[in-house]
């Protein structure tokens, strides 16, 4: 159930994401709001739950950013599989390493989709270096939003779980 | 075996989710994939929060524009008025001139002979530039107005894009930035020929096929050509910026500008009437006169390129597919399919 919340709120953010970049800048800058979900998920949920719904927030990527099926899918669940790797080596949970390591996550996606890209275009059509700096800026415009992500998710998560009563924190 | 599977089953199940996209997309990669219904549903769900925040922001915009920055209106009435009466004599005079101009066609025999266009309006609801993905905009036209795919959408300036994916009442457009884009083009000057292609930036597209030879300057406007059966002859492109011509090999390479600003756009115009091919193939310029001896003048054209040269027919299957690899472009003479077909 945690899963299918976690997607109808990615939906949403994705949904929120096309229709304010419309008014902030018209798509000159891009931004990825969904990105940070995976990233609490890699950080917060099991490794079961947040691979699936890492996997359907993947999926729903593929279908935003129109790219073929599969590819953000794989990024997706890859993401999730790298905060787990950071998380078990350093502390991230806290707001401003959250942040930095959803900048770091968009970073690598957005690298990763240029390189699978580039295997499987043609030459022509082929993304360029050239696109690698817009991407450094959606990672810096990424981490600085991720906090409310953090917040927003914290916030579903408290829906589904349940405070322990008689128990100090 | 079956405890190793159970032992390691949460392993198993991440390496599958990994995995298994990565071999869809290594399949699927080169051909683009029909959305399923679940896939337009899921978009489709995507459209009244996007419809929504627009509703919103243009409600307070509207307010903000409709009542707080009216102040100083009647001064700024009052200097538009005169520029008013200015314009009107302009007018008188370009009624004229469109006059002659009708004359001088109809002693031309280049009387339209095609059906007037047919347009449908629409605004911008939603914008995806996304450097990982497609170019998309979405607009709030879809199935139900009669928008189609692969349709031309435009503004005064110029193109915007086609039209990519459908839904019953939004559309996504692939602008004319994006890598997958190609759009058969001449310099309005020269009437020389290449194909414009997007590079992944709202702001810049680059040449392909402009032959080493064909007259081209920075600065020169280039237009659509009409031989890719998509966009009607005619509408502006972008500025030709940053030529580049070697001494060697067949192509100079240059960057364009786009005519329309994509990150700017508010409402568009989706042209919804087929575009008849030939009639927007033929080239207005007329041909060049032969001198006695039966060879073209200096600087002239030549009628039909070499295959595979530049400002030809990109093949409908690349058009129509972002995710294919565009094949090299057939030359102009070659007979495409009709537009409705390929919608």
């Amino acid at each position: 159930m945690r899963t299918l919340f976690t997607f109808i709120f990615a939906l949403l953010l994705a949904s929120l994401q096309a229709g304010l970049l419309r008014y902030l800048g018209g798509g000159a800058v891009s931004v990825s709001l969904v990105l940070p979900c995976v990233v609490y998920l890699g950080l917060f949920a099991g490794n079961v739950e947040g691979a699936i719904g890492a996997a359907a927030i993947g999926y729903l990527l593929d279908l935003l950013a129109g790219t073929p099926k599969g590819l953000m899918t794989f990024l997706a669940v890859g993401a999730f599989l790298f905060c787990r790797l950071v998380a078990g080596a350093v502390e991230a949970r806290s707001r401003t390493a959250f942040a930095v390591l959803s900048g770091v996550t968009s970073m690598v996606v957005g690298l990763g989709a240029l390189f699978l890209t580039r295997l499987v275009a043609s030459a022509e059509a082929a993304p360029g270096g050239r696109l690698v700096w817009r991407m450094l800026v959606e990672a810096l415009l990424t981490a600085v939003l991720s906090p409310i992500i953090r917040a927003a998710m914290r916030k579903l998560d408290g829906l589904f779980t349940r405070e322990e009563a008689g128990l100090l924190r | 075996m079956f405890g190793l599977l159970k032992r390691y089953r949460e392993l198993l199940l991440v390496a599958v989710l990994l995995l298994l996209p990565l071999v869809v997309y290594f399949a699927h990669a080169k051909r683009q994939a029909e959305l399923s219904r679940f896939d337009r549903t899921l978009l489709w769900l995507t459209s009244p929060v996007a419809k929504g925040i627009h509703w919103t922001v243009s409600g307070a915009q509207r307010g903000w524009y409709g009542y707080v920055a009216l102040r100083h209106a009647h001064e700024k009435a009052d200097g538009l008025q005169r520029r008013l009466d200015f314009y009107e004599l302009e007018r008188q005079q370009f009624l004229q001139d469109r006059a002659e101009n009708a004359r001088l066609h109809a002693l031309l025999g280049m009387a339209e002979a095609s059906p007037a266009r047919r347009y449908q309006g629409a605004r911008v609801v939603g914008v995806r530039l996304d450097p990982k993905g497609l170019q998309l905009i979405t607009i709030d036209r879809g199935s139900n107005d009669g928008v189609g795919r692969m349709m031309p959408v435009v503004v005064a300036k110029g193109v915007v894009g086609r039209v990519h994916s459908v839904g019953a009442g939004t559309a996504d457009v692939l602008v004319i930035s994006d890598r997958n884009s190609s759009i058969a083009s001449r310099v309005e000057r020269s009437r020389a020929r290449a194909n414009v292609r997007g590079t992944g930036e709202p702001w810049s597209c680059r040449l392909d096929y402009a032959l080493r030879a064909e007259d081209m300057v920075e600065g020169d406007l280039l237009v659509t050509s009409g031989t890719d059966g998509v966009y009607p002859r005619g509408l502006p492109v972008g500025k030709v910026t940053h030529l580049k011509r070697t001494g060697y090999g067949l192509y100079q390479y240059a960057e364009v500008v786009p005519a329309v600003e994509v990150t700017k756009l508010e409402e568009v115009l989706v042209i919804t009437s087929p575009i008849d091919r030939a009639e927007e193939s033929v080239d207005p310029t007329p041909a060049p006169t032969p001198t006695p001896t039966g060879t073209p003048l200096p600087g002239a054209t030549p009628a039909a390129a070499a295959p595979g040269g530049p400002g030809a027919a990109v093949p409908a299957a690349a058009q129509a597919s972002p995710a294919a690899p565009a094949a090299p472009p057939a030359p102009a003479a070659q007979p495409a399919p009709a537009p409705e077909a390929r919608r």
